[in-house]
């Protein structure tokens, strides 16, 4: 009963986990999770954003019911994580990061042992309508190995959905897809919301994470570092920002202080976070100029949730998915 | 819980005949080792005929598919994990043990298959078997393949690793093989192998086997396979679905 009056069909709090693993060196402990709080209201896409080994699949792996929180609990479409499992499975439409879409079977075959298993009333007519939906009807009696990265990709969220479930995970859901296959898979998601399914979903693109998402947290290390919606969180950082390419970039910053909310060096590059770009900029051409200070280059850019995730972490996204 | 391992069996059977050029392949074996290892062993054997050499090798080959056969199983299962297709399964309702029971009901399925048709080999050939022994014989292959099989899950599920699953499948397999006395009888062999066979679980599978085919009911070396294997396909079994838990990792 507690579907029907809670309008959050995830509520999670403290979860934790902690991985031990052995070798020759020892005994090494990694905290992949340190106490994240999450929650995901109904009919909404919800984000996990972040760097790679940030603990966005240890997360929804523990949600999904695959590996035990350390500590923690949370209630998924109203039934409790560590008491109900099988409820919560029942509940739930699961996409891992690697698919699951065998090589040797066809895309039809999988489907319709996927709906048996949920005890579908009519398996056949479920998986039709499924791999129809996602324009998968020529090709579902291929063998999987034959499909292409997007087909595959298409395949395993018709497995995920054939039972209708209220609630869809997606991990890392277009990693390794082209341009055109992710912006397809982009508007399939979205349809999905129309639909009123929830989605949570995990990603360390950040344009993924701004065209998608409803609500998103970032996280990093194991914690939460943000939380709210795409432009609320780029509200926070500021509206705009200006990359400068100048000689004397540490004084260039000090002369430039007045006019912003926040500055940042990295490497020959100055970044001037600003609330209106477009009435800064004269003003700020100008305190260069009286400084003697040559400018290379500049850049007005509307901030996005890399800029968020630098001033949360003090490092950019694209460097922190870079170095694990 | 009867359902899904029933759906999963279903499943399973239905992949392995999609092309069905490799269970052609794995049925023939059983046949081809027929033809060909019986005439070697006429020499050596006590008749010195066909039919008795067949007498020795029929039981010996039907334990070697069900070892052989189902011992390379698992790798399918390493192939799944890697995919996640167990780990979608393992997110879905499905009752867990389902998962591998339905693989090690596969097996025993194409195991029955293979039986019948070294059986029926046999039979051209002119080994006579009755009909209480054939049964016996059936069922001890069957629980041979049941251990096996069950070992080869648990052991893909617990190595989860293609190359490392083949190297500790080879190591064991060779001396299993020979200590079982499968080609040439064990009581051809020197005292300090006659001593270390009854330790291999398979050398009791084969003895009983012959006995079986040679029509001696009252052999004691037929209850203690039965009670050997029964045992052991249950404890391996067991493994094996408890093996899946870990899917998680």
């Amino acid at each position: 009963m507690k579907e029907l009056t809670s309008p959050m069909i995830i509520q999670a709090q403290g979860l934790r986990k902690t991985f031990t693993t052995r070798s020759r060196k020892g005994a090494q402990t990694v905290e992949a999770v340190r106490g994240v709080d999450l929650g995901v209201a109904k009919g909404e896409i919800f984000g996990v954003l972040g760097p790679n080994g940030a603990g966005k699949t240890t997360t929804i792996r523990m949600l999904a019911t695959l590996i035990a929180p350390d500590a923690g609990t949370a209630t998924i479409a109203g039934h409790d994580l560590r008491k109900e499992p099988a409820q919560v499975r029942r509940n739930l439409g699961y996409v891992s990061q690697a698919g699951g879409v065998e090589d040797t079977t066809s895309a039809r075959a999988q489907v319709m042992m996927a709906a048996r298993i949920f005890a579908m009333a009519d398996p056949a007519r479920a998986t039709a309508e499924v791999l129809d939906r996602f324009e998968l009807t020529e090709l579902a009696d291929r063998p999987g190995r034959t499909l292409s990265g997007g087909q595959k990709r298409r395949v395993a969220i018709a497995i995920g959905l054939v039972h209708n479930p209220p609630l869809l995970f997606l991990d890392e859901p277009t990693t390794g897809l082209d341009p055109q296959n992710r912006a397809n898979l982009w508007d399939r998601i979205r349809q999905l919301r129309e639909a009123g399914t929830s989605v949570l979903l995990s990603t360390h693109y950040l344009d993924e994470a701004d065209a998608l998402c409803d609500r998103l947290m970032i996280v990093d290390h194991g914690t939460v570092v943000a939380e709210g919606t795409p432009s609320a969180l780029k509200r926070e950082v500021s509206g705009d920002v200006i990359t400068l390419r100048v000689s004397e970039p540490e004084r260039a910053a000090e002369t430039l202080k007045p006019l912003a909310r926040e500055t940042r060096v990295d490497d020959d590059l100055l970044r001037v976070y600003v609330d209106d770009g477009e009435h800064t900029l004269p003003a700020l051409l100008r305190a260069l100029e009286e400084r003697g200070l040559g400018l290379t280059s500049i850049a007005l850019d509307r901030s996005t949730l890399d800029d968020v995730f630098l001033a949360k972490t003090g490092r950019s996204l694209r460097d922190a998915g870079a170095a694990v | 819980m009867i359902r899904h391992t029933a759906l999963f069996t279903g499943y399973e059977l239905k992949k392995s005949f999609s092309n069905p050029i490799w269970p052609l392949f794995g049925l023939m074996q059983p046949v081809l080792y027929l033809l060909m290892f019986a005439p070697l062993l006429k020499s050596l054997t006590p008749g010195g005929t066909t039919v008795d050499a067949l007498r020795m090798f029929t039981p010996a080959s039907m334990m070697m598919i069900a070892v052989f056969g189902s011992l390379f199983s698992g790798f399918g299962l390493i192939a799944e994990l890697r995919n996640g297709s167990l780990e979608r399964y393992a997110v879905s309702p499905a009752w867990r043990p389902a998962i591998v029971l339905g693989r090690v009901a596969k097996d025993m399925v194409v195991l029955v298959v293979q039986a019948v048709l070294v059986l029926i080999g046999a039979a051209a050939m002119g080994v006579r078997i009755g009909a209480v022994e054939l049964v016996l014989v059936l069922l001890l292959m069957a629980a041979t393949g049941l251990f096996a099989s069950g070992l080869s899950q648990g052991l893909a599920l617990t190595v989860r690793d293609e190359n490392g699953m083949s190297q500790t499948l080879n190591l064991f397999l060779l001396p299993i093989m020979l200590l079982a006395g499968l080609f040439v009888p064990i009581s051809f062999a020197p005292d300090w192998m006659k001593f270390l066979a009854p330790v291999n679980p398979l050398y009791h599978a084969v003895e009983a086997g012959r006995a079986l085919f040679d029509g001696r009911l009252g052999d004691p070396s037929i209850p203690i396979a039965f009670g050997v294997f029964v045992v052991l396909a249950v404890l391996t079994t067991m493994w094996s679905m408890r093996s899946l838990g870990k899917i998680a990792g």
